[in-house]
Parts: structure tokens; sequence; C-alpha cells
């Protein structure tokens, strides 16, 4: 099969010895896999190419970005080919008339974003990891992003597709102005996470730059304070562009790093940012620096100007990285409840961490009630991996307890799988496995994601699952 | 066939109280000449599997029905038992405020919703036409923007959440109650916009916008809708937040003034609609009004006092067209709507009225005259303008002759493959959706 793919796309565009696949069995998450060969296409007949090449050879195809996802969504899970679309990263073309881009997948967010800015424009979803993940890979997992809260995730901003699917075969899906009469196809394939098929190019909606922009960031005793202040920012009627919070220990893995001169015993720290018109920013912002101030927080600074913005920003974008001061591993999670839970689900987020004497760090999309605990490890440590991974699903139970689901924004992947069936019933995951089935053979198409089961997925390491679904029963919100 | 299909009858009227034989009865559920053989008015989600459960085990083509607003729209039915009435099927589920979330029943109208959300200063971003009549459950299954699509979206950018009803009756969800998520596939898209041809959706959860602190409406009168039109897509370059952009002819501004629209007459008109913190609607409205006036707009402008029922008349004349005429819509970039315009000028000689939202490229006409050969040069011209046209409302002839949707987009393939994994017996709303599904 190697021969053939080979000679197929090239033999600098094959990458199949052993110490050069290490750096793509792993992705942003804790789980690993094994792929057997990569291969680096560089147009979309050579993705048509490469799939009939795996079909024929009955190997696993897994599609694979910039490698920065956090649910093992790149994974090999069974081995085989993994597809990596990084070489296709052209901009192919920006409509600034009709406010839309037609990119190649290999596209890194933030290059795009750049682009959009020069003409006006912008490229809303933005994923903390956007220097360095790909439009394809936002596709496949519907990332979001802080300005999510305002915008939309990536579904609200793709308007049309060019999809691989899992039989080889090219389709264009959608339109422009979504006006082509038929299924809303593009709907079902962003965040299917690359278990239907490949995309290929993509038609993005772009949006208009805001003309001015404001980032307050407010320093708080408690997590209490902030999270009230967060309610009280929501119900106030003003949709902020992006709302955030950080906590203690983050602020004490950021400070030392990026030296954003956050207090290191303040407990929480919020960020909002409000865009628009210049006078609505102004009155947005001073009723949104007046909500701050009702909850005594130590602290309130504001900014305008882009450099000083980025600054206030630094320490919430650049939060996982810092973490490594801390702990050498970390577990990063994605629950998401409904809003009005959230400081009783922040609480029981720091009970549950206690209980399994693990440090945790919380970062979080606060206005859309997405959270990201961040459990802190070393896995030299034994047992402190199967810990890890306990508690996370312990938490996971906690947002579905709540009326939430197990992902916000990164996707189920391999890693969460098994939880599925606490917001899922078998005939809800038959219907989606029905839908899979209409793009054809898919079996092997990224195969061990999303769904829980399937053979060959290495059930052995999935124990820990099994072991926290036996404990609170399968079924929560069904 | 006869016999199958009278003890399938006779075991709805057994399961239910409120199933109807009588001709008379059916008479509100027509659609293109065509009378279903009974209704079942249901009441909750059970009694939509029991339906399906039967409808499936008798083989009855089955068409969910809602306010009956929009039941013009596609291709008369390939076959039709049984109308599945879910007006009744309409309260709320769940509501709590500071979640600005809201799960309600299929059959709730828009209108009950909007008056539940706006007594906590709440509204769903959606502009439907006849929103006292039409449901949300329906308004999800037509599944498109209105004229205002540019600032709101669609009903799939609000959808979080959905619970279906398969073919065979058994009860499923997709996506929850929170405002982003990502688990599992995201059913409630795949269902907006399918017209009922993949399940019935029996309640729906979306994610809700606070009530703007400022909302105006403004109209500039001109003397003809080539004008109207040069001026929305100027104001709509100027003010690119603007919340409504509509260049509407003389004839449709008629139509809205008589009803409601209290700051149109019968001229052509440029309506713009801007929302948020005061002193931010005023600042888009003034660069809005002065791009239209740069474009030639002259005269007065009059500011509404009466703010949703003058846009509810506008988003009215998306329905509604006069006997005999046919309703066209057309999608497409904006930068391409004045292009459009004066292609179809050229081809149709007799144009009644027009609607475009000058944002997003929304073009609605109506037309007395206009048969199948002129739809079909219509739509070769207009494809290279990345235009699609869809025959909305037409006489039975017009329908029989033209396909209402157009030949199909290249994704048609896989539509036909998700009909078939959904209803492999073809039993939901057969034959009036794209390419015969």
């Amino acid at each position: 099969m190697v021969r053939e793919l080979i000679e197929a796309i090239g033999e600098q565009a094959v990458v199949w010895h052993d110490e050069d696949l290490l750096v793509y069995e792993y992705d942003g998450t804790i789980d690993r896999g094994n792929p057997d060969v990569i291969a680096l296409p560089k147009t979309t007949d050579d993705v048509v190419n490469l799939i009939r090449i795996a079909n024929r050879y009955d190997a696993p195809v897994t599609p694979r970005g910039a490698g920065t996802g956090l649910s093992g969504g790149a994974l090999a899970a069974k081995g085989g080919v993994i597809i990596g679309m990084n070489r296709m990263s052209t901009i192919l073309d920006l409509d600034v008339e009709n406010k839309t881009a037609l990119v190649q997948p290999g596209v890194v967010n933030l290059d795009l974003g750049a682009e959009a800015e020069r003409h006006g424009l912008a490229y809303a979803p933005d994923p903390s990891s956007q220097r360095a993940c790909t439009i394809g890979g936002n596709v496949a997992e519907n990332a979001g992003g802080p300005h999510t809260l305002a915008w939309g995730t990536t579904t609200n901003h793709v308007l049309a597709l060019e999809l691989v699917t899992a039989d080889g075969e090219v389709q264009w899906i959608g339109h422009e102005t979504r006006d082509e009469p038929g299924y809303d196809l593009v709907g079902c394939v962003v965040g299917s996470e690359g278990t239907v098929g490949i995309v290929t190019q993509v038609l993005v909606r772009l949006v208009p730059r805001p003309t001015a922009v404001r980032t307050m960031l407010a320093v708080y005793d408690s997590v209490r304070q902030a999270s009230d202040a967060v309610s009280a920012v929501v119900a106030s009627g003003i949709v902020p562009a992006a709302l955030e919070m950080i906590d203690k220990m983050t602020i004490a893995a950021v400070e030392p790093v990026l030296n954003t001169g956050f207090p290191l015993d303040a407990e929480a720290v919020l960020l909002v940012e409000v865009d628009g018109p210049e006078s609505q920013v102004e009155a947005e912002g001073a009723r949104v620096e007046g909500i701050l101030n009702r909850f005594e927080p130590r602290e309130v600074r504001s900014a305008t100007d882009p450099e000083e913005r980025e600054t206030l920003w630094a320490g919430r974008k650049g939060a996982i990285g810092a973490l490594g001061q801390i702990m050498p591993n970390y577990y990063l999670l994605d629950g998401v409840v409904p809003r009005t839970t959230l400081p009783d689900v922040l609480d029981g987020v720091y009970e549950i961490a206690e209980r399994y004497r693990l440090p945790v760090a919380n970062m979080f999309h606060a206005g859309d009630g997405n959270l990201h605990p961040c459990l802190l490890f070393d896995e030299r440590e034994p047992g402190a991996t199967e810990r890890v991974l306990d508690a996370g699903g312990e938490i996971m139970r906690l947002c579905v307890d709540a009326g939430g689901a197990i992902t916000g924004e990164h996707g189920v992947g391999l890693e969460k799988r098994d939880y599925l069936p606490w917001i899922f019933t078998e005939d809800d995951m038959d219907t989606m496995k029905s839908l899979r089935a209409a793009f054809g053979p898919t079996e092997n198409f990224n195969p061990c994601k999303i769904f829980p089961k399937g053979h060959g997925c290495g059930e052995a390491g999935h124990q820990h699952a099994q072991h926290q679904i036996a404990k609170f029963g399968p079924k929560a919100f069904v | 066939m006869a016999d199958a299909d009278t003890t399938g009858v006779t075991e709805l009227e057994r399961l239910f109280d409120h199933v109807d034989t009588d001709s008379a009865r059916l008479q509100p559920y027509e659609i293109d000449g065509h009378l279903p053989r009974a209704a079942a008015r249901v009441e909750t989600i059970a009694d939509v599997e029991r339906v399906q459960s039967v409808a499936t085990s008798q083989e009855f083509a089955v068409i969910s029905i809602g306010g009956r607003t929009t039941l013009e729209l596609g291709m008369p039915p390939r076959r039709y038992d049984l109308a599945l009435d879910l007006s009744g099927l309409n309260q709320v589920v769940e509501y709590e405020p500071n979640d600005f979330t809201i799960s309600v029943q299929a059959g709730m109208t828009l209108a009950a919703l909007q008056r539940t959300l706006a007594a906590n200063g709440q509204f769903l971003p959606l502009d439907h036409p006849r929103f006292e009549q039409a449901t949300v459950g329906g308004i999800c299954a037509v599944g498109r923007g209105g004229l205002r699509r540019n600032a709101l979206g669609g009903p799939r950018d609000w959808l979080i959440g959905m619970r279906m009803v398969k073919a065979d009756g058994t009860a499923i969800k997709g996506g929850g109650k929170v405002v982003k998520n990502v688990s599992g596939y995201d059913l409630p898209k795949l269902f907006a916009g399918s017209l009922g041809t993949l399940g019935v959706i029996a309640e729906v959860t979306f994610k809700l916008r606070p009530q703007p602190a400022s909302d105006q409406v403004v109209a500039l009168h001109t003397d003809s809708f080539t004008q109207a039109l040069a001026a929305a897509r100027a104001a709509a370059a100027a003010a690119p937040f603007l919340n409504g952009c509509v260049a509407l002819s003389g004839q449709a501004a008629a139509r809205a003034a008589s009803q409601g629209a209290d700051i149109l007459n019968d001229r052509p008109a440029l309506v713009l609609r801007a929302s948020g913190l005061e002193s931010a609607a005023d600042e888009a409205l003034a660069s809005a009004l002065a791009a239209a006036r740069s474009a030639g707009l002259e005269g007065e402008e009059s500011r509404s006092p009466a703010i949703v029922e003058t846009w509810q008349a506008i988003a009215d004349l998306e329905l509604g067209t006069p006997a005999g005429h046919t309703r066209l819509r057309i999608g497409l970039p904006p930068g391409n709507l004045e292009r459009a315009r004066s292609l179809i000028a050229e081809l149709v000689p007799e144009i009644g009225s027009w609607v475009a939202a000058g944002d997003s490229g929304l073009l609605l006409l109506e037309t007395p005259s206009v048969d199948a050969d002129t739809v079909r040069t219509l739509r070769n011209q207009l494809g290279p303008l990345q235009g699609r046209l869809t025959i909305e409302s037409a006489p039975q002839e017009l329908k029989r002759s033209a396909d209402v949707w157009g030949p199909p987009g290249p994704g048609v393939r896989l539509m036909h493959r998700v009909k078939e994994q959904f209803d492999p017996q073809g039993i939901l709303n057969p034959g009036r959706y794209v390419d015969g599904i």
C-alpha cells in the first residue's frame, strides 16, 4: 500500500518510517494512536486517489489538520493511513463585496483572519489554538472560541464545502447564500469529526470587522463574585463579543510566564469584550464596567488599543501552555451547562478535583456556559492517568446532570465516546449512524470516534470509562 | 389496498378522539388540489409516535401540518393519506430566562412564543411571515431565513436542540439545551429545512437574544424599484450592521401599507431598520440614510412608531400572492442583485411586485406572466450570477410543467441517500421536496 501511495502523490508526501510517525501519534489529548503511514496530499484528486488506495487495502483512514485537537479526533485509533491536510493551505479567493472566502482546509485559522482583516473583514471563530489550527480541523470539530458568544461557532460561518466521501466521490454541498434547495448537508458535515469524509475546500462567511473594540479585565476575590458578575452581564441585555473567566490556579501558571500583572492571590479574573460601532462600544463598555464594579472587584482594567488589548488577552489565550509550569501533563475538559447552573457546577468541579487529589485550573467561556476544567498531573506517577480520567468522567457527569452536554467545542472524538450514552439513547445514536451510512462505506473512516464500542478500538484502554458508567448508570438526559 | 386503508383509518380512530375523515373538515388540509383521507390532531409526542407507527404499518403517506401558512411550497404531493396536524402540540416545555434558551412544542405559533419571551425582555430573532399562525415546527421544517436574514440568519442558526419522531414512530432527539454543543451529529440542522421528509419535528429548543434597547424603522420613497434597489445596496455597504434593508416596488409597498405598514404608500421605497443601543442604532441609520441619499433617493424620510406592525406587514410580502400570479424567490450574492434585476426585467414582460433584501441578496417577485420556458431561461441566466430560483407559489399548470425547486444541485445524490436512511418506505411528504424526494 505504501508503494501505491508513493506512486500516487510522490515520495516526499508519504511518511512511513517509524521514527517519523511518532509526531503523528499524538494530538492535544492524553490518548495516542499508531498510524502505519501518513499521506500529505496537495489536491482534491490526490485525496480521492489516497482514499481509493486505502479502501482497496481495507485500511482505516484518519483525516488530520494541525493535530491541536482536544478529543483524540485526529488519532489513528486503528492504525492505517492518516491523511494530513497541511499542504493544502491556500486561500483561493476572497470576495470583499459578498463577504466570503474560499479556502483549502490546511489554511491556518489566524492566517485567514489576517487576510480578512486586510479587507476590513473578520473570520469570527477563534479557537485558542488559532495560531496553529486549520480551517479543515475547525470544520471537523465545529470549533468555537471566545468570540462565539456573539457570533456563533464554525457551523454558523461555513456556507459550502467540497467533500471527498468515504467511497472516494467528490461532492460540492451547500451554496454561497444557503439558497440551494435541499437538506442542510453542510450542517451535517460541520462537527462530524472527520467521520463522513474529508473536506477539501471550504467557502466561509466573513463578517464586518468591528470599528471599535473594548476589552475589560476585572479581578475578583472569589469565584462566586465573578460568576455572579457574569450572570449580571448576561441578564443585562448586552451580548458581549466575549465573556471569559480564569481562576486562581490559572493565574498562578500564567503570571510568572506572561507577566500579565494579575495579582497572585486573586481568585478569579473576568475578561469581557464588547465590539461594534464606536458609539455602541462606548455605551456598552460603560454599562459593562458598571456591572463589573457592582460585584466588588479588586480592580477593573480597560483597553481599546490593540496592543493593550492583546496584553489583557494574553493570560487567557496562553493559559494552557503556561500550565506546564505547574505539572507536566494536563487533561482539558469541555463540559457545557445551562448558564444559570454555572456557579454550582464550578463548585462541584473543585470538589471533585479535591476528592481525587488533583490540582485543577479553570479557564472558560463563561458567557456560553462552556467550562474547560484542566486537571493537572504527572503521567509518570503510577495511577495518575487513571485518576485523572476518572475525575474527568465524574466532571462530565456533573455537567450532564446539570442539563448540559459532554462537549461544547472540542468534539467527542476518541476520548469521550464512551460517555455519549449519557446524553443520547440507542435510538438517537442509531439515527446518527444512519446519517453517517448515507455518506458511503464509512466504517473505516476515522474509526472509533464519536460512537461508543466498535471492533478493534482498544476496548481495554477504555476501562476507566466503563468504570464511571457503571458507577453512575448509563443514562442521564435521555 | 382499499381494505388496508380503511383498516388503517379505523385503527387511528380507535387510538384517538381527534381523527377526522369528514371531507368538509379535511378542506383546510388541502395541498395543490389534493385532500388527505384523514386528519389526526395530536396533542402529545406519544400521539405522534402512535400515528407514525400506524402509518408505517399501513404505508400511509403522511404530511405534517402546522399553521398552514406555507402549504403552497413544493411540488404537489405524490400521495397524501394522512394530515398530521401538530397545532395542538403547543406548550412551553422548559423556559429559564437567565439561560437564554427555551424548549417548546412544535405546534406553538411564533407569535405565542414571542409573547412568552417578551414578558422577560427576550426574543427569538426570526422574521417569519404570518407569525400569528405560523408554528415554530413549520418554520423549522421550511427552514429559511427571511428578508432580514443578513442580520438574523435562519432557523438553523438559533436551533440548539430538537425532538423528532421518525417515520416508523421512534422518538429521537439531537442537540441539547445548551448554547454550544458538539456532542454527536447535528440532527437539528439536518431536520431544519427538510420539509417534513425525514421525520416529524415534535419539540424544538432555541437560543435567545435580549430585546434591543432601541429599534427603529425608516422609509425613503422614490420613483422606481431600480432606484430603491441601488440605494439599498449603497445603504448596506455603508452600514454593515443594519437589522433590515429592503427595497420595495410600488405595488409591494401598497400591499404592505394596506396591511398596516404605516410609513409606506403606493410609491417604491427603501425601508431600513436598525436595532441595538440607542446611539448605535442612530448611527447605523444615519450612515445608511446618507448613503441612500447619495445614491439618488430624495424626499422626506418617514419614521414608523409601530415597528412590529410595519415590519410584519413587510415580512408578510413573502406570502399571499394574488390568485393567478406566480411568486418567484431568488437567492444570490447581494453584489449580483442589480444585474439579476435587469436580467429578469428583460425576460419577464409583466412584473407585479418586487421585494429585495439589499444586504443579503434575496429577491422576491410576483408576476401574472411566466411559463415553464421562461423559468428555465431565467434559471440558466441566473446560474452564472450564483442565483437560485424557486417557484414558491404558482397556478397548478405551472407547478406541473416546471420543477418548483429547479435542477438539483450537486449534493442531490447524498440527499437521496439520507432520505432512504430516514424514510425507507417513502411515506413522509412524498414527492414535494427536491428532485422528487
